[in-house]
């Protein structure tokens, strides 16, 4: 028998609805459930809808209220002491049932490790459409919803939609958009629906988790990033910018070349195969620009980069282009930082 | 006729630079100027089958096609064409011979150890008074039982300070002018042998070329490759081969001088635009990148010849002497391209200009191709 | 015996990639092609997986047909097997209905797998879905993002940093992770290796008809993509040359409030603040 795509779960939306995953486990560090809030907020008006949290789990008020606060008309709440856990199966088969119970025309999730993992599965058993990683959202004149993802390590933009089926979905990256303030007089409606208890068996457990140990300030996190390359000239000149990086209470990346010298430690690496960072300024020293890098820094806010080559694509791609030897500039800029920070 | 390249060797090609760009890229610079050999790319090559490029598959090598082996030489040299020169001189004068001319017993005694890149050969011609002059050898095995007696020099030996095992060309016979010459298998740790100072060279200085003494070194006579007096046949077959790896090697180094010099060309602006905007520079793109072309495909027709097993002598001393002469072409007009820049340390092609200049002398200087070409159109018959 | 399958999909070498910035599609004849580092990543799990354990590996892959190559590549480095999907009607599938696709031809080619390996995603388009849908297609339990992995008896045991926390898992067989590139650093390609897998193997290669679907990639897939484009480099761009001191005073002259900001400082010039 010939086998076609088609499933019989998609459906055409009843509600207008825009629903956010609560994703909380990660609160301090990832606010994009709270950005997603208000990105909806923005949707939502254009289509007249409600904005809806979803979130599962054990004791969750203190985040049902931040949700609320924060540009949430609806929240739906399963809460079970067996949620507490952020167990990947039980959440995909909540959210599938509860899809399918109140047909949402919109599910965003935060594009977190879980969100991309769980959206997928969700939109396949909804039999819908996803696009992965957004970094803008919209709706059209027609009233669908124009996401746009990176690709090709964002060298291209592409717009997306999912014309027919239901709901539309989107994992979108944290610090796409802005949050709204708080505003903790603000009413919303809480639906309690009960933790169901028909789930299929768990076949993947979470046998031990914990929070990663910090190591200091990690460079994903830091918001001054020096990164240098092999225009910096040799080992000893590049331990200069570690004297920079304690100036500016920032962290130091290395490129590919500067770790194979030896230069500095692999865990500095950055670039497709080390770290990503989004730092708001990234200075960078006498680094050429391969694009496995610069895939890596495409986050960065001001970008500072020192180079003796005005064409090196680094320097296409900063803020301010300095036409200076690298190790001569650090040197005066760490100087001058000196005289300053003391003054 | 099909000028497509097969995805085999486009996926020799990718693998082999992959490798080298990760390995050797981010040393090529620093092994030249120290003029170090890198053992700890070596390590890294030996399982990947660097070492046996040729050699059958029963003695632990890849048995690749020889459009395969000039790939693999040409991407080495393109990062980094001192150990181009190790691979190819290992493999091509070094080893091959063995498995060409070699008893079963020798076969399986030395060609394991050479596929796997635990012992590096090297292959020794020149004297100070014989290069280019094979009849000028001075270098004397005497026979002595069991045994042949080594006496002599030997100078300019690629792999030389490195070599495991060497093939020695010597005189065994001094009588006869025709069949006077033998090649001998010499181990690194044969008493009476031993290795020069490593010479300060112009180019290929990663690696370690040095002279060979041997002080009545005593080798046995199941170490003769071939029969005494077979000397000179397996020189020229070894050379005939050996000059397809250094063509490649040669190819690969203008390769890399015209990718450094096309990329360059784009980014840096006089007058306020890109040098490739300029004619001129068009023009010397032009020839570089058409010289390269043609060179590669006189390559790889004498790597076919080779391969379906037509003579061959003609065809790899033509791709020698082209791609050679271009090589030196290629890389002087990347250099005058880069202007200033060129001829400073800080970029890659003044080592490109450096390296490619012997690639003209070794291996058969151009002036020898050109005759071993003329003899080939002069004895052809009518 | 361990039956391992791994999905690999080739994707344009970045650093070869063009486009057309006036229409904004790719020129992706132009391209060479690659396996993806995720991909690789995988085949190299399920590689350690078979030399601790014994085992047969299948690499899969949907393409046009150059991307024969990958698999040529999976089997010089020890991929025992391979399959090829190619078809014009599979041609612009979204993640939806490749993972439809795939599940379809693993159900009629290698039904009795243990574990299907996956990239956590591929460099071109960067969504991290089909690994995670393939599992659902199939109907077993799924993993993404791992780092390491273990086999016990019918259990993997894996190790993964999730949202900032490590976790350690443990999932029924037969099973779905997508692998990250942070560990299993592939191995080089024996040369020898490249010569059997062209002259030793022969490639399954698989239509829609031959798994008998009735479907065409572009018309079936939820998603549709309206336009691709190049971003505009919102950066401004300023030069600044000279000799490094007086560059420094004229970085922080324009900057210094902005860094400052960052690390709660006054960098401006000595009060000279505006």
């Amino acid at each position: 028998m010939n086998q076609t795509a088609q499933t019989a779960t998609a459906y055409t939306a009843k509600a207008k609805d825009i629903w956010v995953f609560g994703d909380y486990r990660n609160y301090f560090q990832t606010r994009v459930t709270l950005q997603l809030l208000s990105r909806a907020g923005d949707l939502a008006a254009k289509t007249g809808s409600a904005v809806c949290a979803v979130v599962f789990g054990h004791n969750l008020d203190e985040y049902v209220n931040e949700y609320i606060a924060h540009g949430a008309d609806k929240v739906y709440v399963i809460e079970h002491l067996s949620l507490k856990k952020y167990s990947m199966e039980i959440y995909i088969s909540l959210m599938e049932r509860l899809a399918k119970q109140y047909m949402p025309d919109i599910i965003l999730v935060g594009a977190t490790s879980f969100g991309r993992e769980f959206a997928p599965r969700v939109a396949k058993r909804l039999g819908t459409g996803l696009t992965a990683d957004c970094v803008g959202l919209d709706i059209n004149e027609d009233g669908i919803l124009v996401q746009t993802a990176p690709a090709f390590g964002g060298n291209l933009l592409a717009e997306i939609i999912t014309p027919e089926r239901r709901p539309q979905m989107a994992t979108v990256r944290p610090g796409t958009f802005q949050e709204i303030p708080h505003d903790y007089i603000r009413k919303g409606q809480v639906i309690r629906i009960p933790m169901p208890e028909d789930l299929p068996k768990e076949r993947l457990k979470i046998v031990h988790y914990q929070r990663k140990p910090h190591r200091g300030q990690r460079i994903e996190d830091a918001d001054v990033v020096i990164c240098g390359g092999r225009g910096m000239g040799s080992k000893n000149r590049f331990k200069k910018l570690f004297e920079l990086a304690r100036l500016l209470g920032g962290e130091v990346g290395a490129t590919r070349p500067v770790v194979y010298s030896d230069w500095a430690d692999p865990e500095l690496l950055v670039g497709q195969a080390g770290k990503h960072i989004n730092p708001n300024v990234l200075f960078s020293f006498g680094v050429s620009g391969a694009i496995q890098h610069t895939a890596a820094i495409r986050d960065a806010g001001l970008i500072i980069a020192v180079n003796k080559n005005p064409n090196a694509t680094m320097m296409k791609k900063a803020d301010v282009a300095i036409v200076a030897d690298a190790n001569q500039l650090c040197v005066a800029l760490i100087k001058e930082l000196k005289k300053r920070i003391r003054s | 006729m099909n000028f497509n390249p097969c995805t085999k060797h486009k996926t020799v090609r990718k693998t082999v630079r992959k490798f080298v760009e990760t390995e050797l890229g981010p040393i090529a610079h620093e092994i030249d100027q120290k003029a170090r050999f890198p053992w700890e790319v070596v390590e890294k090559m030996r399982p990947l089958n660097f070492f046996g490029l040729q050699v059958p598959r029963e003695y632990g090598g890849a048995e690749m096609d020889s459009i395969s082996y000039a790939i693999v030489i040409e991407e080495i040299s393109r990062v980094c064409a001192a150990m181009g020169l190790c691979i190819t001189v290992h493999n091509s004068v070094g080893t091959n011979p063995i498995a060409q001319f070699g008893t079963k017993e020798q076969k399986e005694k030395f060609l394991p150890k050479l596929a796997s890149g635990e012992c590096i050969g090297a292959f020794c011609l020149t004297e100070a008074n014989a290069g280019t002059d094979a009849g000028g050898v001075e270098t004397t095995a005497i026979e002595d039982g069991d045994h042949y007696v080594i006496n002599g020099t030997k100078i300019f030996v690629t792999n030389g300070g490195i070599c495991g095992s060497a093939l020695i060309f010597t005189i065994t016979d001094s009588e006869n002018q025709r069949n006077s010459n033998s090649v001998l298998i010499v181990e690194k740790n044969t008493p009476g042998f031993s290795v020069g100072e490593i010479e300060d060279l112009c180019g290929m200085r990663a690696n370690p070329v040095s002279s060979l003494f041997f002080e009545d070194c005593r080798v046995p006579k199941t170490n003769l490759l071939g029969r005494k007096g077979d000397g000179l046949k397996i020189g020229l077959s070894t050379l005939d081969s050996g000059r397809i790896g250094i063509a490649a090697q040669a190819l690969g180094i203008a390769q890399a001088a015209f990718d450094d010099a096309l990329k360059y060309s784009k980014e840096r602006q006089q007058f306020k635009k890109p040098l490739s905007t300029f004619q001129t520079i068009q023009n010397y793109l032009a020839d570089m990148a058409t010289e390269i072309d043609a060179a590669r495909l006189l390559l790889y027709r004498a790597c076919v010849f080779k391969d379906t097993g037509k003579s061959f002598g003609a065809e790899a001393a033509m791709a020698k002497l082209y791609c050679s002469t271009i090589a030196s072409r290629v890389t002087g007009l990347a250099v005058q391209i880069h202007g200033g820049y060129g001829y400073s340390k800080e970029y890659d092609v003044e080592r490109y200009f450096r390296d490619a200049k012997v690639t003209e002398i070794y291996e058969g200087t151009s002036e020898v191709q050109r005759m071993v070409i003329a003899r080939s159109l002069l004895t052809k018959p009518a | 015996m361990l039956n391992l399958i791994v999905c690999i999909k080739q994707v344009p070498m970045v650093s070869e990639l063009n486009w057309d910035p006036r229409t904004g599609t790719l020129k992706r004849d132009l391209a060479e092609g690659m396996m993806n580092p995720a991909c690789h990543h995988a085949l190299e799990a399920a590689l350690r997986l078979k030399d601790l354990h014994g085992g047969h590996i299948t690499a899969i892959t949907m393409g046009p047909p150059m991307a024969e190559e990958v698999l040529r590549e999976a089997l010089a480095i020890g991929a025992d097997r391979c399959i090829l999907l190619t078809d014009r009607r599979m041609a612009g599938a979204d993640t939806f209905m490749t993972s439809f696709i795939l599940a379809r031809a693993i159900e009629k080619e290698c039904p009795d797998f243990n574990i299907v390996l996956c990239g956590c995603h591929t460099s071109d388009s960067e969504t991290a879905q089909v690994g995670p849908q393939l599992a659902e297609e199939l109907k077993i339990p799924g993993a993404a993002y791992v780092e390491w992995l273990e086999l016990k008896e019918n259990v993997l045991r894996m190790k993964r940093l999730s949202d900032n926390f490590l976790e350690t898992l443990e999932m029924d067989l037969p099973g779905l992770v997508t692998v990250t590139t942070s560990q299993y650093q592939p191995r080089y390609v024996p040369l020898a290796g490249i010569q059997d897998a062209y002259d030793k193997y022969d490639i399954t290669t698989l239509d829609a008809d031959d798994l008998k679907l009735k479907i065409t990639g572009i018309k079936d897939s939820p998603t549709r993509i309206l336009k691709v484009y190049s971003p505009d480099s919102k950066k401004k761009n300023i030069e600044m040359k000279g000799p490094a001191k007086i560059i420094v005073e004229e970085l922080l002259e324009k900057f210094g409030r902005k860094i400052g900001g960052e690390i709660q400082k006054d960098l401006k010039a000595y009060g000279q603040d505006q």
